[in-house]
């Protein structure tokens, strides 16, 4: 079977796998949330029930009234008397929204309200989108060297472990790393500084998004009367950059481990940065990293035009 | 997330079936063979071109400074199959070398630190444009909103202000659980019906995540986060093969077209850069067309949104931003009454549409990253060349110059030892008259005569620190003339004679 023929078929069992595996999500979902769904559609009846027997108003009003409520709602205006005082436009929160639209988040607690401004935000998305994980991957190539390939050569000369072991432990450590300090340090935090959060629906928030998620049921600052908003949502900015970098970072640290034990050539899956070339022959993976490094720094760099420019330096 | 994903996989490795090192060398990687396929098509044709050798840009890379970003990305990245880059990048030395490591990290942490203070700048602008475009509309909701509060509290008596509060605390968070009260009960269906839940899942693994539906529950909750951690490298994986495939078609159609313009003859022969160019205009052109155009249309025919809500929506879906103020197939409350009979494949279709869409999106957005890059490279290779022939030019100007003075100084030297044997003769014939008597001590100045005057065009440098001391005395039938002249420097005049 030819090797394009190969992909092709692996491509189809892997969208049927996906597929497979949103049907399981969609009824573990159903199963959980909806006894609660129901639950509490009986409660707001009962509550609407009781609400127009003990006053006045007659149902259709009441319901014209909470249209306008809810629609209001849905743009992040409430009627709630101790709401009214901070706006969901005002600069830090819109540099919030800025930085949601294109960190690609987007939570949906405030969404623009004018024409105007759902145009604007489909130019700037479709610029901003693009700088955004441009600058993140260059900021991601460079921590690379930093935090893997460094840590990893450094173990094997001093301590002399083999590259698959020394691999894997870093990246062990690295997801360990994360996790304590983007997950749980924050998710702590959070639910200190939200007073209707619990650790769990912080630690929700987080996860949600670092993913670029963003469902927007929790989204930080929201609370009315919050202290020092402004600095608070900025300082939220700062960790989804941060946190999105490290993210990926991990995925990346993971994409190489994958590709030294051989997972991802067994799976002819896309390769790590270093490996890619045009296919002539295959080669296996692992243990070769070390030929491949002697052979680079061994290849001919063309040296012609080198020597004219170093001998121009006399 | 997946959208990094994308990148890391899509851009890198499996949109762009990169091209990564040259080819000539024997270190080859058997990739997933799709998009493999049209590279080795395309690096065969190099190699009949060039032979073994590093290919242009490699050439010039291995000179001029490195890649924008990094030379490893820029390096698997690079697949000009849907950019019109016809060089293809360098690959790198290992990370380990050291050097290049650090070289490779100083020049990009100051364009990483400019990229990042653009994007800075980028989202402050933002900032205030949003912010001068929709803080008018919120104050105006704000008022209307409390004015219908008033009007309901005063045409309602009996209903006091925090009863109603309480009421629409209620109401909202039941929104938020996804319960509409507005409606009668009976028919209203369920969020967390089975098609409804496929489609959250959905959201969720695609980190599109409208929030319209959202887990309540603590299991529920706990639940996504396990699934998300699985299922966004699964979509991610996906995105690429499907992003992959895409590519590869596109790359073939490329291919198809060059040689068939290859094939004419020579008068209709366009550049290679240009076929690529227009290829990829019509292959954005098309998939535009058929991915945003297209189910604009469609949605705001079915779900009565005006045409700009719609373009909105399908952006914000496809960029996996998803605010979720516009969700195909929840109809929400915006209409109250009317609900909108949605047909049975409508989500799944949707769904379909949003993978489809996403993997363009993403093989449309690496192109543009691929061109940043190219550009950049190709800044970077002009700039560096540039500085090449700058240093060429400059260090041949010294070169010349210290020549000429070496020259100069060999002429000195000499002429001062034909000076100093000359006065030895001179002081034996004469017997030591006191040439030097009448000489006025003067400055130290040394006044050369160049003797015949086309040496004095020679040498015109060597009319070093002219002062002509007055009372110059002149020496007849020699030629000699003494422009007072110290008593060491005599001797250079006389020789000028000779």
């Amino acid at each position: 079977m030819s090797s394009w023929y190969k992909s092709w078929i692996l491509l189809t069992g892997f969208i049927l796998f996906y597929v497979a595996y949103l049907l399981f999500g969609a009824f573990v979902f159903s199963t959980i949330e909806r006894p609660v769904e129901d639950k509490l559609k009986r409660d707001i009846q009962v509550l609407k029930e009781e609400f127009l027997n003990q006053s006045c108003v007659n149902a259709t009003s009441l319901e014209h009234f909470l249209e306008g409520v809810l629609q209001a709602n849905k743009y992040g205006i409430s009627i709630l008397p101790n709401s009214s005082a901070s706006s969901n436009w005002d600069l830090a929160s819109s540099l919030f929204f800025a930085n949601t639209l294109v960190t690609t988040v987007g939570y949906g607690h405030t969404t623009p309200l004018s024409d105007t401004g759902k145009a604007f935000s489909i130019f700037y998305a479709l610029l901003g989108v693009p700088f955004t994980m441009l600058v993140l991957t260059a900021c991601v190539q460079r921590l690379m060297h930093l935090v893997t390939y460094g840590p990893i050569s450094m173990c094997r000369q001093k301590i002399g472990l083999e590259p698959l072991a020394a691999t894997a432990i870093h990246f062990a450590i690295l997801l360990l790393v994360v996790v304590l300090g983007f997950f749980v340090v924050p998710a702590v935090v959070f639910s200190y500084i939200e007073d209707t959060w619990s650790f769990l629906d912080a630690i929700y928030f987080c996860f949600i998004t670092l993913c670029t998620i963003g469902l927007g049921d929790y989204v930080p600052g929201e609370k009315p009367g919050q202290n020092f908003r402004s600095l608070y949502k900025i300082s939220v900015m700062v960790y989804l950059f941060v946190g999105l970098m490290m993210m990926y970072l991990v995925l990346r640290a993971f994409h190489r481990m994958a590709d030294l034990h051989g997972l991802t050539s067994f799976f002819q899956l896309p390769h790590c940065d270093e490996d890619i070339e045009e296919d002539k022959e295959p080669i296996i993976e692992a243990g070769h990293e070390d030929q491949h490094e002697a052979e680079d720094s061994a290849k001919p760099l063309d040296p012609a035009s080198q020597t004219s420019y170093n001998t121009i330096n006399r | 997330m997946r959208n990094s994903k994308k990148r890391a996989f899509g851009r890198e490795e499996g949109s762009g079936s990169g091209t990564g090192s040259a080819s000539g060398t024997g270190r080859v990687v058997r990739r997933a063979g799709t998009g493999s396929r049209q590279a080795r098509v395309k690096n065969q044709e190099d190699e009949k071109k060039r032979g073994w050798e590093k290919t242009g840009a490699d050439r010039t890379n291995a000179v001029a400074p490195p890649d924008l970003l990094d030379p490893k990305s820029a390096a698997h990245n690079s697949k000009p199959r849907l950019s019109f880059s016809a060089a293809k990048p360098l690959v790198l030395n290992s990370p380990e070398d050291e050097y290049d490591t650090t070289r490779f990290t100083v020049m990009r942490w100051k364009t990483v630190s400019v990229i990042f203070f653009l994007v800075v700048l980028y989202l402050i602008v933002g900032a205030l444009v949003f912010r001068a475009l929709e803080q008018p509309h919120e104050s105006q909701q704000k008022l209307a909103i409390l004015a219908e509060k008033l009007d309901f509290l005063s045409l309602h008596a009996c209903v006091n202000s925090s009863e109603l509060e309480d009421l629409v605390k209620q109401v909202i968070s039941a929104i938020r659980a996804g319960v509409n009260p507005s409606a009668n009960s009976s028919n209203q269906t369920s969020l967390w019906d089975l098609s409804s839940s496929f489609f959250f899942a959905g959201t969720v693994i695609t980190t599109i995540g409208f929030g319209n539906i959202a887990p309540h529950t603590e299991g529920g909750r706990i639940f996504c986060i396990i699934y998300a951690l699985l299922g966004i490298p699964l979509f991610g994986f996906l995105l690429a093969g499907v992003g992959d495939q895409l590519g590869t078609i596109f790359g073939k159609g490329i291919n198809r077209v060059e040689k068939i313009v290859g094939s004419l003859p020579q008068k209709w022969k366009v550049s290679q850069t240009k076929i690529r160019v227009i290829s990829t205009v019509i292959f954005i052109l098309f998939g535009c067309v058929l991915f945003v155009a297209l189910p604009a249309v469609i949605f705001k025919h079915i779900e009565g949104w005006s045409t700009l809500e719609s373009i909105y929506f399908v952006v914000i879906t496809l960029t996996t931003i998803g605010f979720g103020d516009f969700v195909a197939g929840e109809k929400g409350l915006e209409k109250g009454g009317s609900e909108i009979e949605y047909l049975d494949y409508y989500k799944p279709v949707v769904w379909f549409w949003i993978l489809i869409g996403l993997a363009y999106f993403a093989a449309v957005l690496s192109m543009i990253g691929d061109w940043f890059r190219v550009i950049s490279k190709k800044t970077k290779e002009e700039v560096g060349e540039f500085r090449i022939h700058a240093a060429e030019w400059t260090a041949n100007v010294s070169a010349e110059f210290k020549e000429t003075r070496r020259r100069l100084s060999v002429d000195i030297s000499n002429k001062f030892e034909r000076a100093a044997s000359i006065k030895r003769r001179l002081s034996s014939e004469l017997g030591l008259n006191p040439i030097t008597q009448e000489m006025t001590p003067g400055r130290r100045t040394l006044s050369v005569n160049l003797g015949p005057g086309d040496e004095r065009e020679a040498y015109p440098n060597l009319a070093l620190s002219l002062t002509p001391v007055p009372g110059a005395l002149a020496r007849n039938g020699s030629g000699l003339y003494l422009n007072g002249l110290s008593p060491d420097y005599a001797e250079v005049a006389i020789i000028e004679s000779l």
